[in-house]
């Protein structure tokens, strides 16, 4: 990693984090938004990213679409599982059926 | 029935047609159409969350409606609308249906929220932040008409100015082999009570029964380069309201009801 990667996000990506980052923005279609400069601990939604509960719902489908399984809107986990990119590529990796 | 309104602002964007200004030099034969077609106008009034899911219809609506607002010196949170569009957003209407027909648990939740015919009345309304009353409307091939009468008939009974928006973009998918529309194409204008002492040009709108209603033909060498676009139709309106001289159009509004339209 070089000096100026780290001091954008004090924090590295792991290659499922960066390959979740890239899911997000494209089907968000975050303007100047670049993959590897989320910081996996941020918050996704509100502050940080600013994502809101559309954006929620949207993910969901296309998190169910590559990883094949469902993330359900009445999971009482879900402010913890959507807390940030970290805790959500984890979330798929222990329950990613493809992908 | 006859209506009479005084047109405060006009404004027209068409892929190939980006601007009322070009638009209006191309109708008179005073400059050649570009070659290219124009990227799809940025809806800046929106903020960024909006503005990434914005669809075409709300970009190219938007765009026009901002601008007929700001040739009327009208702030647009003022003013009532009228969005009219023959077909919606027909390539959303396809991706719905193909995905409905496949895997109806897959239904992208952005899309179905853009999917509505008054999407991009909502958009407008949250990026002015307007509470006026706004208006969706769709009559097939009659659309353009048919949102002209209803725009003109709110600003003469409400006597108020009212925002009118005519959109239509590019069909895809297999609903496109039924509803063809190519390119993007919107118009707007803002309408406002008829007064003795303006210095505006006025239209004069006169609903009539006929055998067989027909409408004006477009002529300009505009006319080619939004032919395929649904909201052709309402091109010859757009023709006259270039040239200086008064003159009057027939618009159908069904295929017995013929609208006429003096232009002053």
């Amino acid at each position: 990693m070089s000096a100026t990667q780290s001091s954008q996000h004090p924090v590295a990506q792991s290659p499922a984090e960066l390959e979740l980052a890239e899911l997000i923005v494209n089907a968000l279609n975050l303007e100047g938004v670049a993959p590897a400069e989320i910081d996996p601990e941020a918050p996704l939604f509100k502050t940080g990213l600013g994502l809101d509960s559309i954006d929620a719902l949207e993910l969901a489908l296309e998190i169910s679409k590559r990883y094949g399984f469902q993330l359900r809107s009445d999971d009482e986990n879900n402010v913890r599982i959507f807390s940030s990119l970290r805790s959500l590529a984890a979330h798929i990796q222990t329950h990613r059926v493809t992908g | 029935m006859t209506l009479q309104v005084a047109i405060e602002g006009v404004a027209f964007w068409a892929s190939r047609l980006p601007g009322w200004d070009l638009a209006r030099a191309v109708i008179r034969g005073e400059q050649a159409p570009p070659e290219a077609a124009s990227a799809r106008p940025a809806p800046t009034l929106l903020a960024p969350t909006e503005r990434r899911r914005a669809p075409d219809t709300v970009a190219v609506a938007l765009e026009v409606a901002g601008r007929a607002c700001e040739a009327a010196g009208r702030k647009p949170s003022d003013l009532p609308s009228v969005f009219a569009s023959t077909h919606g957003d027909l390539a959303i209407s396809d991706y719905m249906c193909s995905t409905l027909a496949a895997t109806p648990a897959l239904i992208s939740p952005i899309k179905f929220h853009n999917s509505v015919h008054n999407a991009a009345a909502g958009y407008w309304s949250i990026g002015t932040g307007s509470l006026a009353p706004y208006t969706a409307i769709s009559a097939y091939e009659y659309t353009f008409g048919a949102g002209l009468i209803e725009a003109a008939t709110q600003a003469a009974c409400e006597e108020r100015p009212v925002l009118y928006v005519a959109f239509d973009i590019e069909a895809k998918g297999a609903l496109a082999s039924m509803a063809p529309s190519r390119g993007l194409l919107g118009a707007a204008l803002v309408l406002a009570p008829a007064s003795a002492a303006q210095k505006q040009r006025s239209l004069i709108l006169t609903t009539e029964s006929v055998a067989e209603s027909r409408p004006t033909a477009p002529r300009s060498a505009a006319a080619p380069l939004v032919a395929d676009n649904a909201l052709a139709p309402c091109l010859p309106f757009f023709e006259i309201l270039a040239m200086s001289q008064p003159r009057t159009l027939c618009l159908a509004l069904s295929k017995q009801m013929a609208l006429n339209v003096q232009v002053n």
